[in-house]
């Protein structure tokens, strides 16, 4: 066969389908008269995703040379606080090992830098309160309806387990008579994979350009600690005001189909970790154009 | 991409500066054992050298090879055929030219995924079906060519060539007689930073029609020349860190006199022209795709 023939073929072959083959044994059908495959079905990725691309290509290369730390040596072992608990001490054998005092969260330092642990986006976390819930818990149909339009997300989507589609978010304390733990209060979503950079993509392209008055995500100012919780998770914060969920394409087509609109805060979380982590993440999602702007 | 080698490169070069907090030409006499003294009078500090790894970030997708679009193709039919059911009622009026417009659209969708249907009546056209594929038929979208004339031409000073690939800039000097294709390259002045010395040495060379990024203060890569002339403890050393920058737009206008030509290359490219002394030093510096 020549190779031109050969080319020929292989390329048709992305389009033309061959027979599906004999079914040898029946299947097996669920409650709902439903067929069971014999295999699990899970749908990867149906298309190139741009942003990863970008990602690969350019951002991570670039974020490994401006986050570079230089050490030299392996790191000192961390300094004893106090003795160390022995289990085979006949005085300590069977005392309470007390858990050492005070936070240390702020003061652990950023793991060495490899090519290995370059920032990367893990996953788009998206929420939003719902304060008409508390008096009935039907006005969350409107903000569910909404972030699967926005994620399309649903649980369990493409036959995966972790996918847990659009959740329910229950109030966790007493708000002074107002809130009951237990209580539906609000919605969420988690994006990862194709979805999240689809998600980084809308955003970036149709909505915020057309926010009225948005400078950018505002950062605290430089004098701000940088031993605080928020500033060694790794995670860039934000929220969007009820008037931006009218320009996701998803929604802009039928928007009068929702009851109002719905304000929402957005979550970016990287790997990043340690101290100067929040910078590394704001230093990666700016490359995705994500503006930031100081008050 | 970039391979662990460059990290331990690097890591060896920051050594070498002393571990200051930014690099800059070693003084004389700082940091010389009294004992070195009189080696180092005749040899000297090495000469420093910072240079520019201009890139040109690809500005098109890449294309997917058979295999992948292959799978593409496979993973969208299992999307496609084990999808929840699209509530049309919720999206679209009742008879609406949307919705109409939708479905002619949704049905191409299926027939390219499962083929043709059988056992439906195609044969009678509702009027807004037909209005709607009338419609359709006047929008004539233009997909835009994956490739530049720029490749056709082979014109490597065009920045569009290799949409899909990272491209960077080589100038052809000459040095000592010969033609050489190498970096945008300065020299380091006493006390100067290195990252300011990359700036200015890129100023001078590529002239000021484009905006470019230095990427960080850091300097990716070293490289140590080789000599010349034979080995002698007189000569002085030569030390050549390269910094990473992007070009964001314009266009590189090198000084005509002290530069033959320049070119956009890729990494396969750059190969075929560098000396293999230099190669070697910058093979691993540069991006694969």
């Amino acid at each position: 066969m020549s190779a031109a023939a050969r080319v020929a073929q292989t390329s048709q072959a992305v389009r033309a389908f061959r027979k599906p083959p004999k079914i040898r044994k029946p299947l097996k059908y669920d409650e709902s008269g439903l067929p069971i495959p014999h295999v699990n079905l899970l749908v990867r990725d149906t298309h190139p995703c741009r942003l990863a691309d970008h990602y690969y290509t350019t951002l991570q290369d670039d974020l490994m040379y401006m986050t570079y730390n230089h050490e030299s040596g392996p790191r000192p072992p961390p300094r004893a606080i106090r003795l160390t608990y022995d289990p085979n001490d006949p005085y300590t054998k069977n005392r309470y090992n007390p858990p050492v005092g005070g936070s240390q969260l702020g003061k652990k330092p950023a793991p060495p830098t490899t090519s290995e642990n370059v920032v990367r986006l893990e996953k788009i976390s998206i929420h939003t309160m719902v304060k008409e819930a508390l008096t009935s818990r039907s006005n969350l149909l409107g903000a569910i309806a909404a972030f699967r339009a926005l994620s399309g997300e649903t649980q369990l989507g493409g036959g995966r387990h972790s996918n847990e589609g659009v959740q329910i978010v229950k109030a966790v304390k007493t708000v002074g008579g107002w809130v009951r733990p237990g209580l539906p209060v609000g919605v969420k979503v988690d994006l990862k994979g194709p979805k999240m950079y689809d998600f980084m993509a809308t955003l970036v392209e149709f909505v915020l350009p057309r926010l009225r008055e948005f400078p950018g995500i505002i950062m605290p100012p430089a004098s701000s600690t940088m031993n605080s919780p928020s500033a060694v998770s790794g995670v860039v914060s934000f929220g969007l005001p009820p008037e931006a969920m009218g320009f996701f394409p998803q929604i802009e087509v039928n928007l009068d189909a929702y009851p109002k609109s719905y304000g929402m805060h957005i979550h970016f979380v990287t790997n990043a970790e340690g101290i100067g982590a929040q910078n590394r993440a704001r230093a990666l999602v700016s490359g995705f154009q994500i503006p930031f702007t100081r008050k | 991409m970039f391979s662990r080698t460059t990290l331990s490169t690097y890591k060896w070069c920051a050594n070498a500066c002393f571990r200051r907090s930014f690099a800059t030409e070693v003084g004389a006499t700082s940091n010389v054992s009294p004992s070195d003294i009189s080696h180092s009078k005749k040899s000297g500090s090495p000469a420093l050298h910072t240079s520019i790894i201009l890139n040109r970030s690809p500005i098109i997708t890449r294309t997917p090879s058979p295999f992948e679009r292959a799978y593409y193709a496979y993973q969208a039919r299992i999307h496609r055929a084990l999808h929840n059911p699209f509530p049309y009622e919720f999206y679209f009026k009742q008879g609406s030219p949307l919705e109409t417009r939708f479905n002619i659209e949704e049905r191409r969708r299926e027939r390219k995924a499962f083929g043709t249907p059988f056992g439906v009546d195609t044969s009678e056209k509702s009027e807004a079906t037909e209005l709607a594929e009338a419609s359709l038929r006047d929008e004539d979208e233009e997909t835009l060519p994956r490739i530049h004339e720029a490749d056709l031409k082979n014109d490597f000073k065009n920045l569009n060539r290799r949409g899909q690939r990272n491209l960077y800039l080589m100038l052809l000097k000459k040095e000592s007689g010969s033609d050489v294709w190498r970096f945008p390259q300065g020299g380091v002045n006493k006390g100067e930073l290195l990252h300011h010395a990359a700036t200015r040495g890129l100023d001078a060379e590529c002239g000021t029609h484009m905006d470019s990024w230095i990427v960080s203060r850091n300097p990716i890569g070293v490289f140590h020349p080789p000599s010349q002339e034979p080995r002698i403890d007189s000569a002085q050393q030569e030390v050549v860190f390269f910094y990473k920058a992007h070009i964001m737009a314009g266009q590189v206008r090198p000084d005509r006199t002290r530069t033959q030509d320049f070119a956009w290359l890729t990494k396969g490219e750059i190969g075929t022209r560098v000396d293999p002394d230099y190669w070697l030093g910058i093979k691993d510096l540069l991006s694969d795709f």
